[in-house]
């Protein structure tokens, strides 16, 4: 095993992480803005937007991926979408910015379903005591939920949600498939310069479980503390 | 005079029958204990008289109010009834439950602002200076600013209570309020019933303390099977039960 290409190369794979994380960020952010509402729309009494959010839930989980990125990437191109290219953004970045929102566009959409069911799950954890104390006292549906189930809910949906951050993480190593200059491109890339097929890929897996590991830890402690907590 | 009347009522969960046609009045200014063997829709009936399950039959009065039966809540699986009517409705029932269901994320204060505050009932400092009158009441001032998992159970009943005060009840609905208490801290909550009882307040009380409900009752229901099988005053009822059934379930718990 040789390793010296790390002196020349190191920058790329830190402008890698730097974009794989960003990536997550933005993905698990717009993700779980939709996918909250999602789970509103999961948990409503109108039948035609429960049936929209399951639909949305299980297609979206039922499906490889790859395959989203793909009619997301080339779909979008298809109709004639196109994010808007800022030169400022490309360098700061030093990737397509176009490209990386298809990127960033597609694994927030996936990341959307599963975190719907991380709210779901985290409201309907909330003992239905619970609601029916705060309805007895006359308070409606918007203001129990906002009031009473949904900070009692949190507790569970917060650790979830770091979770799902590490998950994304990992699996944005997808949109190197589209061309976004992401930690996974960036060690490829490497190892077409250096004609070395194995040593690139392995400092890019080292990379990934330095962002994923301690995150895991921290989470874990967190969700300890949340669970052991007086209230 | 006559403040909540059921006329048939019927409540269904699927193919069981919680209620199978219940007629009772709840007089201004009673207390009417209700009892029964475990199954025979108490709970049931409580809980259609706040709207919290939707009856499938007949129909509720509340001042002059009129709730009827919606057939389909038969299948709602354990939806309230829903709306700004039922919210009125319910502002105007105060309900204790067994397990307090206190609101573990809020301060004791918390829990009794809450309601008052949202519902724009009163201005945070209003809220906080009842909260506080309310908390002396029943001995718990020094317990504002607690949260409810350092409290006892009869504390936190004790604090459920006024919570369900603070929204100026005209009536208060009670569901086995000492069944998850340790012996110790029954009287405490049974001392707090009383008080209220003796202020006027208008109760209807489900439990199994049958020398509380015969001390502090105006007024006995003995249901059965999803039915008021008989009723009278607590001399009538404990004194001189006439039905079989009733006799049987008395036998049994004293
Ligand atoms: N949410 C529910 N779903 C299905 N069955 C229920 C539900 N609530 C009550 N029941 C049934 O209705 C009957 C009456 O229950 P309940 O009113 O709780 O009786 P009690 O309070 O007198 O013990 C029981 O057979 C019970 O199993
Ligand atoms: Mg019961």
């Amino acid at each position: 095993m040789d390793f010296s290409f790390m002196a020349k190369y190191w920058l790329f794979y830190l402008v890698g992480a730097k974009n794989t994380l960003l990536l997550a960020f933005l993905a698990v952010l717009a993700g779980s803005l939709l996918g909250f509402l999602v789970a509103l729309a999961r948990l409503s009494r109108a039948p035609a937007a429960r049936l929209a959010a399951t639909a949305y839930v299980e297609v979206l989980r039922g499906t490889p991926l790859l395959v989203q990125l793909f009619i997301v990437y080339y779909g979008l191109q298809a109709v004639g979408v196109r994010f808007p290219d800022f030169p400022l953004a490309d360098r700061l970045l030093g990737i397509g910015f176009s490209d990386f929102m298809a990127g960033a566009l597609t694994l927030a959409l996936n990341s959307a379903a599963y975190v719907a069911e991380i709210f779901r799950a985290g409201i309907q954890a909330v003992d239905r005591g619970q609601s029916e104390a705060s309805r007895s006292l006359g308070l409606g549906r918007g203001m129990t939920m906002r009031y009473v189930v949904f900070p009692q809910a949190l507790r569970n949906i917060l650790p979830a949600l770091g979770n799902e951050f590490v998950v994304v993480i990992k699996e944005s190593s997808i949109v190197s498939t589209i061309g976004v200059a992401e930690l996974m491109y960036k060690a490829d890339t490497v190892r077409g310069n250096t004609f070395r097929p194995f040593e690139p890929l392995l400092v890019a897996a080292a990379c990934y479980f330095l962002m994923t590991f301690p995150l895991s830890k921290l989470l874990a402690r967190i969700e300890r503390r949340m669970r052991s907590g007086t209230h | 005079m006559e403040l909540i009347r059921t006329v048939g009522l019927r409540k269904s969960f699927g193919p069981v029958q919680a209620l199978r046609g219940v007629d009772a009045v709840i007089g201004k200014g009673e207390v009417v204990a209700v009892i029964g063997p475990s199954g025979s829709g108490k709970s049931t009936f409580l809980r259609c008289l706040n709207l919290l399950e939707v009856p499938t039959g007949g129909s509720i009065a509340f001042d002059g109010e009129i709730v009827r039966a919606d057939p389909r809540g038969a299948h709602a699986g354990g939806a309230l009834a829903d709306g700004p009517a039922a919210d009125a409705w319910r502002r105007r029932m105060g309900m204790v439950f067994q397990h307090f269901n206190l609101f573990p994320h809020m301060t004791v204060l918390g829990n009794l602002c809450l309601a008052p505050v949202k519902l724009g009932r009163l201005t945070p400092e209003a809220a906080r200076d009842q909260a506080m009158r309310l908390l002396a009441r029943v001995g718990l001032e020094d317990k504002a600013a607690s949260y409810p998992a350092q409290l006892s159970g009869g504390q936190k009943q004790r604090i459920a209570i006024v919570r369900a005060l603070a929204m100026g009840p005209e009536v208060m609905l009670f569901d086995e309020p000492t069944s998850a208490l340790d012996p110790e801290m029954v009287g405490e909550v049974l001392d707090v019933m009383r008080d209220l009882a003796a202020e006027g307040m208008t109760m209807v009380i489900v439990t199994h303390e049958m020398r509380f409900a015969r001390q502090a009752a105006s007024r006995v229901l003995f249901m059965d099977q999803g039915l008021v099988a008989e009723e009278g005053s607590p001399e009538e009822l404990f004194g001189a039960p006439r039905g079989a059934r009733t006799r049987e379930f008395l036998a049994k718990v004293l």
